[in-house]
């Protein structure tokens, strides 16, 4: 039953981000749509992992575990490539007309 | 049993409804905030899961460096050119809600039919909590990441510390008072740094020795750490710094040395790489894995190289 629902929840959240992706011009809008659709893949990882016991499979947690720990790297990184593409175009967005500014 | 049915479901709404309040909301910064109140209801989700370590994660890492980190970015932005909004409104896209339905419906099979499928019975985490009784370590996430797979927490470390170097690598650093909000002199704000900091090294100090045993580690230690860091930098206690001196350099790479050393070290003495050869090996590397996350986490959120001390 929790399962279940966690994993539609997750499903929603996922596509959610997907949507956010999509119709996002910022950058910084487009990092926290990734970081919400990350958020769903590790709820849903985590509870197809499980034996519906009270202990989640230790594996699944610590892989769980590093993928947050990536997540904010990589996050991290891209934060600061925005910003130096902001720094270089004055837009904080990556859009195809960008190429006609040349 | 229907409270607690009833307290998963709110949780499950809670995430759904958040989330898209997170890609739509019109202003950029309150997206941002609430996206850490979202990672606090996962926080909460992770508890009703069974998963308190992960709950610990997403509370500190998920929420509350990654909300720091974008807090910052956005104010950078705003540093860069004051005169016009950073802001853009939402972009439209034909495609976007067609996609996104199908993605979740895709999601939504492969989650069900996983959780269909009968859970086979010789897996990886199996064998680790039985296995976890020899080795001494009471909390099995630790177990798996310092021992059973600790190939991965190595890389894992390595990963964050090319995250600081490409970001050092393609923005010049900040200046000194960029990232300072709070004016030097403001009352109140010693006494409160003189409360928070010495808390913050309490508790990732608790965090790290109960993450053996208890719910905790490495990671979650790191990045309490890295919130005392970052309290201090926002008040212009710490600055950034232009050189790093040998004290920053090696406080980014102590967990990498510590780790690297003893997984290698051990091989002189006969055994296989990586095999760590005790608890105290536990412990040594962690402690030196929170000091560099710690540290590489609140530099990037600093922009900079290098943090120095201010002075009074």
């Amino acid at each position: 039953m929790t399962e279940v629902m966690f994993v539609l929840a997750a499903s929603l959240v996922f596509g959610i981000g997907v949507w956010g992706l999509l119709i996002a011009e910022h950058l910084l809008r487009k990092l926290l749509a990734l970081n919400v659709m990350s958020s769903s893949v590790f709820i849903i990882m985590l509870v197809v992992s499980g034996d519906g016991g009270t202990s989640p499979d230790p594996v699944a947690q610590a892989l769980i575990l590093t993928g947050i720990v990536i997540a904010v790297a990589a996050t991290a990184f891209a934060l600061a490539l925005m910003i130096s593409i902001y720094r270089a175009t004055g837009r904080p967005s990556i859009s195809e007309s960008d190429d006609d500014d040349r | 049993m229907v409270i607690s049915v009833l307290i998963d479901f709110l949780l499950a709404a809670g995430m759904v409804v958040l989330a898209l309040q997170v890609v739509s909301d019109k202003a950029v910064l309150r997206s941002i905030i609430l996206f850490v109140v979202f990672g606090l209801v996962m926080a909460l989700a992770w508890t009703r899961l069974h998963a308190p370590d992960l709950a610990l994660a997403e509370a500190a890492i998920g929420a509350g460096v990654t909300g720091a980190l974008m807090m910052m970015a956005w104010r950078r932005l705003l540093i860069i050119n004051p005169e016009r909004p950073a802001d853009t409104p939402l972009g439209r896209s034909r495609l976007a809600v067609p996609v996104a339905l199908l993605s979740a419906v895709l999601v939504a099979t492969i989650g069900l039919t996983a959780l269909d499928v009968e859970s086979p019975t010789h897996t990886a985490g199996q064998v680790a909590a039985e296995e976890m009784t020899a080795t001494g370590l009471g909390n099995p996430v630790t177990g798996v990441l310092l021992l059973f797979r600790n190939l991965d927490t190595l890389l894992e470390m390595a990963v964050l510390l090319i995250a600081l170097l490409g970001a050092r690598a393609i923005s010049p650093p900040a200046s000194p008072e960029e990232a300072a909000v709070v004016e030097t002199g403001t009352p109140l704000v010693g006494a409160l740094l003189a409360i928070l900091v010495p808390l913050s090294i309490l508790i990732a100090t608790h965090l790290l020795l109960a993450g053996t045993h208890e719910p905790g580690g490495a990671f979650q230690a790191g990045a309490v750490l890295a919130a005392g860091g970052v309290a201090l930098i926002l008040s212009a206690r710490l600055k950034p710094g232009e050189r790093p001196g040998i004290v920053m350099q090696l406080g980014v790479t102590v967990g990498l040395i510590a780790f690297v050393a003893i997984g290698v070290g051990i091989m002189a003495l006969g055994e296989t790489l990586l095999v760590l050869p005790g608890t105290w090996a536990v412990y040594l590397i962690e402690t030196a894995m929170m000091v560099s996350i710690g540290l590489t986490l609140a530099l990037l959120f600093a922009g900079a190289p290098a943090l120095v001390g201010r002075r009074g």
